[in-house]
């Protein structure tokens, strides 16, 4: 018999029944091979370990269930989950977490930003937007040179391109347009001569030392810092490879298949609006899911219309990746994050400005030069005057014109050469911080599946429930 | 045989053995993707002599995923009047939705439902019908009801 201290466990009944697959086990029929069993709460409810673990993972990704994922359904007591939870997965998930709600105030901010100002305010904020983020991206000195604050000084495709920066730095952002972000920052600036400001004219009228030796107006193509087209298409090609070691390396930390297409499966749009009845749209049809389903055989005709949502794959790596999506899945994030681009490379190229006063390589690199002396450098009107145009062919005029066209777009014109290249550190800046969030995310993703995968409910005890109504197995009679 | 064949197996074998509860009948359970059950509530109540078809439809991850619950609405059946059951037969309860865990069972649904009608007291539809007939997705588990009502 027992003694009366002795509280039974779940290993002590007669027979088990899961609360959640309904099959039982008998003790003095054991299961081959066995299956843990847990007692996780203060009712009679026991189930399979891993049973319980499929729910809680299930109804965790789903938001509008995920409160009462750790309640046991009957008595309502927290289940205890013991896992692998270091405090940087802690710590990042609460970033995370925060980092959504800055998202969701953005993006009701921005709907209610758009409402007031649409008719005429959208191109104002997005060219507004978009010369801040040339002022920043490019460095104030630029900015004073090709574009300044008075509109009346800005060239004609100031007006179309600018409102075009914000718009393609978020389209950056969806993988089809990677190399966006720099394109509208860059390519028509190249070519663009510095503004005419009455400065400027003065100083080409007046100035003798413009007047008398004009310079060539592009800068040579292959100099350091790279032109602005090189670094354009450098950065592309860059970007492609890195988005391609990116995904393989992820892939192989999660150990998910790196073919499976986890991008669009997860696409709600919730933007936490209170209509009483919201249509969800869920395309239940992944890949992934089908395949399995084949394998065990069971064919499920009308498929992708049962709504079967996350049916299948509970791989802790795919999990984690889509359990992050959707807590990600803030189109204000989305948006904001797009557009601080441009400030973070900024900040990015002032750190690594302040950190080139220390090395003498790294001030090389950054090819940092003092602001620019002596005035705006010479217009193209001043080199194209000097040139002897009488004297040359017809064809060599063309030429000669057009060689000057394609070096200006090429090498940018003497302008980026000799201002401070505060568009390169940006780049750069850019660049370090975009690897930097990467292997955040990574760790991350890296964490939360370790999270996952270690995961054990807490195994309570019966105590507090009348012996007598459990089904225990009689020790006295087997010993 | 996946697990919700089997669970529904169980139940299944659970109905023929011990009988389903009073005023709830199995109509047909030819595979484990749908079962119908007819639904009627005993006493004095609103629906007095009415019976109710309920079509239940299960996809392969069941228990963990809820069923799809709504209410047969044809040439035999219409759903019940009722401020929580829209007249395509969608049902906004929140034991099918996010109050959904895997204790509960085909059974237990069904009486969770029979006594969600024997506590009405006036027949009326719920708010907003024609509209969310109007846009309703064919399966009820796409839509996101709101629970504004904790007595459901």
């Amino acid at each position: 018999m027992y003694s009366e201290h002795h509280v039974p466990t779940v290993d002590d009944l007669r027979v088990k029944l899961c609360f959640i697959c309904r099959e039982e086990e008998r003790y003095d029929n054991p299961e081959d091979p066995p299956r843990v069993w847990t007692h996780p709460c203060s009712c009679t409810l026991v189930a399979h370990e891993s049973c319980l673990l499929q729910w809680i993972q299930a109804a965790q990704q789903d938001p509008s269930k995920a409160g009462n994922a750790l309640k046991c359904p009957q008595c309502g007591t927290r289940y205890e989950l013991e896992s692998h939870n270091p405090f940087v997965l802690r710590l990042l998930d609460n970033v995370n977490k925060s980092i959504s709600i800055v998202g969701k105030f953005v993006s009701v901010a921005g709907i209610v930003g758009i409402g007031v100002s649409f008719g005429f305010g959208v191109y104002v904020v997005c060219t507004a937007y978009g010369s801040y983020a040339v002022k920043v991206f490019l460095g104030k000195e630029m900015y004073d040179l090709l574009l300044t604050d008075d509109l009346s000084n800005w060239p004609w495709h100031a007006f179309v391109n600018l409102p075009f920066i914000p718009l393609s730095l978020i389209l950056s952002r969806t993988r089809f347009f990677t190399s966006l972000p720099l394109i509208p920052l860059f390519l028509p600036w190249a070519s663009t001569p510095p503004v005419a400001s009455t400065q400027s004219m003065m100083a080409a009228r007046w100035n003798p030392l413009v007047r008398k030796a004009p310079v060539y107006p592009s800068a040579p193509l292959f100099g350091w810092p790279p032109s602005p087209i090189v670094i354009t298409i450098a950065y592309s090609i860059l970007t492609s490879f890195y988005r391609r070691g990116y995904s393989t390396l992820k892939h192989w930390i999660l150990g998910t298949p790196s073919n499976a297409q986890h991008t669009i499966r997860e696409v709600i749009w919730d933007l936490g609006g209170h209509a009483r009845i919201g249509v969800n749209i869920n395309d239940g049809e992944h890949p992934a899911n089908q395949d399995q389903q084949a394998a065990q055989g069971e064919q499920a005709p009308a498929n992708g219309d049962a709504g079967q949502e996350q049916a299948g794959d509970n791989d802790p790596g795919v999990v984690a990746e889509r359990t992050l999506r959707v807590t990600n899945a803030s189109l204000g994030r989305f948006i904001s994050g797009a557009l601080m681009m441009p400030t973070i490379a900024n900040c990015m190229g002032a750190i690594l400005l302040r950190l080139s006063r220390h090395s003498r390589l790294l001030q090389r690199f950054l090819a940092v030069r003092p602001p620019m002396r002596g005035g705006v450098p010479p217009t193209l009107a001043s080199w194209l005057e000097a040139q002897p145009w009488g004297e040359m062919s017809y064809m060599r005029q063309v030429a000669t014109g057009l060689k000057v066209a394609l070096d200006l777009v090429c090498g940018g014109t003497r302008t980026w050469e000799e201002c401070d290249p505060v568009w390169w550190r940006n780049s750069i800046g850019l660049g370090i911080y975009i690897v930097a969030k990467d292997c955040i995310q990574l760790l991350h993703l890296y964490l939360a599946k370790r999270e996952l995968e270690t995961r054990r409910i807490k195994n309570r005890s019966f105590e507090g429930i009348d012996v007598k109504e459990l089904d225990l197995i009689d020790r006295s009679l087997r010993s | 045989m996946s697990v919700s064949t089997r669970r529904l197996q169980k139940e299944l074998t659970d109905i023929q053995k011990q009988g389903t509860p009073v005023g709830i009948k199995l109509l047909n359970a030819d595979d484990f993707q749908t079962w119908h059950l007819s639904l009627e509530v005993l006493g004095d109540t609103v629906y007095q002599g009415e019976v109710f078809a309920l079509k239940f439809r299960f996809d392969s991850s069941y228990p963990i995923s809820s069923p799809a619950v709504q209410f047969v609405v044809d040439d035999t059946w219409k759903a019940p009047v009722h401020p929580h059951v829209y007249s395509n037969g969608h049902i906004c309860a929140s034991i099918l939705g996010n109050e959904w865990s895997p204790v509960l069972s085909v059974i237990s649904v069904c009486v969770t439902l029979q006594s969600m009608l024997a506590s009405c007291k006036k027949k009326e539809l719920p708010p907003g019908n024609d509209r969310y007939v109007k846009n309703a997705p064919e399966n009820p588990k796409k839509t996101r009801f709101e629970y504004h009502d904790d007595n459901v």
